[in-house]
């Protein structure tokens, strides 16, 4: 059993390794070319979409048989579920962003922060308990800091740990695993750990070009002369609808890996230790449940290890499928699926160390 | 015109949430109730957000702010939302779905399809258990009827008529159909499934929302967790769907 099991963990280790060198190389084709055939078929998948949901507008009432399989509910029902509750900690977030922006003396945080980059990553990770909320939120925040003049590995690491760290997810997390606060003391350390170590990672390794030129140029939001109320409103609205569409495309995405694949599967991965770790990790990924519910989803997971049932409760609010919508749309295609890569294998990197510690 | 476009896209959002939380119940089909106060607020400051755009003169608009968003984009990323200066991107016509979604096109809450691929929740395990009330029949729900059968060792729930509710799911294998609950901590992403199996009456149609009646179907130890958590119906009658759906509570009817 162990003989089997075993080369499998160390080959996908093995593979983890140069997918992480080649995050750290060059790419292989100029940026724009990709960047601008994936935003065409973004567009046409827009495109279809809309036209699918004029269709579902003009039939739906007549009652066409295939919006009324029980799949293409639910689907629907997902889709929707996801979108609505995340909305209100999208809004907080794009509403917290703008204020930073227009309100927010230019250089304050940046005065605040350590200014060794490498002090001021643990700091930002530390800060990111203030933020309650779920992983929504922190994604725009993060925008906004860079843009008022944070250190992108400190505003990363933030952004990675604010929805895993705060008091909320934290006391849904002793409430999910009652008896058990060693559960809630792994989430915390391995978020942090986590969150630290790929801050560490940017400076090291990270590339301002894999950015958005908007966050490259680093304009501060408020300009002599414009009023902070309009320059607010703007940033808000605007934040929100690009943030609101790729925070649709994403919940589409979640609720189609819902719908189609069912929950028997899990218990095929749930006997093997070796496979079950990176299985609830991918899991994580593409289930895309809110960090303030992840927890109850990983104790319905029972056959698992517990090891695995934190990796699960580390990569979720790290990395899913509507974040990685988000951090494309926010920061850029080039950096979204890097930075997702990486965190994903640090991430479980960290659950297995920490995890192998305590159980 | 791109103006309104941009002012459409939150007003609609943000009426969707108002229609789905304020004025009607429909939220309870994909959220939890607790996230009611977060949904009237983001509804309404999306539409604060939309009115207070739409009153404000069009002169009196920093137009070089919308621009450098565009702007910059334009130089090395037209990736969808480079070529409109006023900021519009592109990708959020996507929000149109949620939005004539909640106003007019809810989908219906989760039910069978969703049940029958879902995975069990967990029955937690009870140390020590109350002595029944004696009411006949006794009304319980899935997760009390489980735990009574599969973990009380005082047998008080043998021979006693209880009274389960519920909609059917169909069951594979094994005989008979279940009785089903969808139970979600958040939002509808997260269900899990309840159910108990019931035996003597041919499967009612998929979805319907039921209450049974009838006892213990023997099948394994009672009060040890070979037992099964099944049910031999004596009557079953249909019930509009409650309004706690997604909960395994005893059910609220709604106020009709």
């Amino acid at each position: 059993m162990e003989k089997t099991d075993h080369p499998a963990g160390v080959a996908r280790c093995v593979t983890a390794e140069p997918a992480g060198t080649t995050v750290a190389g060059g790419r292989a084709r100029p940026p724009g070319v990709r960047s601008w055939r994936l935003g065409v078929r973004l567009w046409w998948l827009g495109a279809a979409l809309l036209a699918a949901a004029c269709a579902a507008a003009v039939l739906g009432p007549a009652g066409t048989s295939w919006l009324e399989h029980p799949a293409v509910q639910a689907w629907r029902t997902v889709s929707l579920a996801i979108t609505v509750q995340a909305l209100p900690f999208l809004l907080l977030g794009t509403a917290l962003s703008g204020a930073i922006n227009a309100f927010v003396p230019a250089g304050l945080f940046a005065r605040v922060l350590p200014k060794r980059p490498a002090l001021a990553v643990p700091v930002a990770g530390a800060a990111g308990a203030v933020l309650p909320g779920c992983e929504c939120a922190s994604v725009p925040v993060a925008s906004s800091l860079i843009r008022q003049g944070v250190p992108p590995a400190a505003a990363f690491a933030f952004l990675l740990s604010a929805p895993a760290v705060n008091p909320v997810v934290l006391t849904a997390t002793a409430v999910a695993f009652p008896g058990n606060p060693a559960m809630v003391a792994a989430r915390l350390l391995a978020s942090l750990t986590t969150a630290a170590v790929m801050g560490w990672l940017w400076l090291w390794l990270g590339k301002e070009e894999w950015l958005r030129p908007l966050l490259r140029h680093r304009h501060t939001g408020h300009r002599p002369g414009h009023s902070r109320w309009t320059e607010f409103r703007l940033g808000f609205r605007h934040d929100f609808l690009h943030a609101g569409g790729f925070l649709v495309l994403g919940a589409m995405a979640a609720a189609t890996f819902d719908v189609t694949v069912p929950g028997t599967v899990l218990d095929a991965f749930s006997g093997s230790p070796w496979l079950s770790v990176p299985f609830l990790a991918g899991l994580a990924v593409l289930l895309a449940v809110c960090s303030e519910a992840d927890a109850f989803v990983a104790a319905s997971l029972t056959g698992f290890s517990p090891t695995a049932r934190l990796a699960f409760l580390v990569v979720g609010p790290m990395v899913d499928l509507k974040l990685i919508a988000l951090q494309a749309g926010t920061f850029g295609r080039a950096f979204a699926w890097r930075f997702c890569t990486a965190t994903t294998v640090v991430a479980v990197a960290a659950s297995v160390l920490i995890g192998g510690a305590l159980w | 015109m791109k103006r309104a476009v941009q002012n459409l896209l939150p007003a609609l959002t943000g009426a969707g949430l108002l229609h789905t939380a304020l004025f009607t119940d429909l939220y309870l089909r994909y959220v939890k109730a607790g996230l009611r106060p977060l949904l009237i607020g983001s509804g309404a400051v999306l539409l604060l957000l939309a009115l207070t755009a739409a009153v404000t003169p069009a002169g009196r608009r920093p137009a070089e702010h919308a621009d450098d968003h565009g702007h910059a984009d334009s130089h090395g990323h037209p990736d969808g939302h480079g070529h409109d200066h006023t900021g519009t991107p592109r990708v959020a016509w996507l929000l149109l779905l949620p939005a004539l979604g909640m106003l007019c096109f809810a989908p219906p809450a989760l039910g069978a399809y969703t049940a029958a691929r879902a995975s069990d929740k967990p029955v937690a395990v009870q140390r020590g258990f109350a002595p029944l009330p004696a009411t006949s029949p006794l009304p319980l729900t899935l997760t009390e009827f489980t735990k009574r059968v599969r973990q009380d060792r005082s047998l008080a729930i043998e021979g006693r008529t209880v009274r389960l509710t519920g909609f059917v799911t169909p069951a594979g294998r094994g005989g008979g159909w279940y009785l089903t609950r969808i139970v979600f901590s958040c939002c509808a992403a997260d269900s899990q499934t309840v159910r108990v199996r019931v035996h003597g009456r041919p499967a009612p149609p998929a979805d319907t929302w039921l209450e049974v009646t009838g006892t213990w179907h023997p099948r394994g130890t009672l009060g040890t967790p070979t037992a099964q958590a099944a049910l031999d119906v004596r009557d079953a009658r249909p019930i509009a769907p409650p309004v706690n759906a997604y909960t395994d509570d005893l059910p609220l009817t709604p106020s009709s």
